[in-house]
């Protein structure tokens, strides 16, 4: 395995556990980091127009991820 | 006319219940783990049930978990996995995604060939995916 492939992976794994981490840092009490659910909440609400912009984005967003990991 | 509450709370509740959701999409997930990837029936496959689940996130009938109306100060700390995620696949996405440097989608791709693997990968999907209509 080269440099750069070991790199690149361990790269992933570190944005992995730190989203880990700090879901856990945020599932406790009194926690000052909000859940990754909760930040996705707030952003479902921003709505432009009364259009719900940011509901239609990340559900689309979650709709492309599973095209293109399962269907592509 | 005024429903009875308890009517209201039984006919809202069932999709409502924790792991109910879960149950459905286990059979989902097995069916979909045997549709090979580039495949017509995966396509969709996928994209009926996105599809599907994008509607019933749009729609105001869905009864959705109470979220904050403010986030704390340290909602900042997630844009650090995120900005790490997006060095590293813009910097292999924009080198071709090679062996060498290969973007996440050319590293999943053999961890999803399996059924195991590609079923559990249907599950999770479709749970966030539920997660996120029910918000």
């Amino acid at each position: 395995m080269s440099v750069t492939r070991t790199l690149v992976i361990a790269g992933f794994i570190a944005a992995a556990l730190a989203a880990v981490a700090l879901e856990w840092v945020a599932r406790r009490e009194g926690s000052r980091v909000p859940r990754l659910g909760d930040v996705a909440a707030v952003i479902m609400r921003y709505e432009v127009g009364g259009l719900p912009v940011g509901r239609l984005a990340l559900l689309g967003f979650w709709l492309w991820i599973g095209w293109h990991f399962l269907a592509r | 006319m005024e429903r009875p509450e308890e009517a209201v709370v039984q006919r809202t509740g069932i999709w409502t219940r924790p792991y109910v959701m879960g149950v459905v999409f286990v059979p989902l997930s097995l069916l979909g783990g045997l549709l090979p990837s580039f495949s017509l029936a995966a396509n969709l496959y996928v994209l009926l049930l996105g599809v599907g689940l994008l509607v019933a996130g749009m729609s105001s009938r869905m009864p959705r978990i109470s979220t904050p109306e403010e986030l704390p100060p340290g909602t900042a700390w997630w844009l650090l996995p995120v900005a790490l995620f997006v060095v590293f696949e813009v910097a292999t996405y924009m080198g071709g995604s090679t062996f060498h440097s290969p973007t996440l989608s050319l590293l999943a791709d053999p961890l999803l060939d399996s059924y195991p693997s590609r079923s559990a990968a249907y599950f999770g999907w479709l749970t966030v995916f539920w997660g996120m209509v029910r918000r």
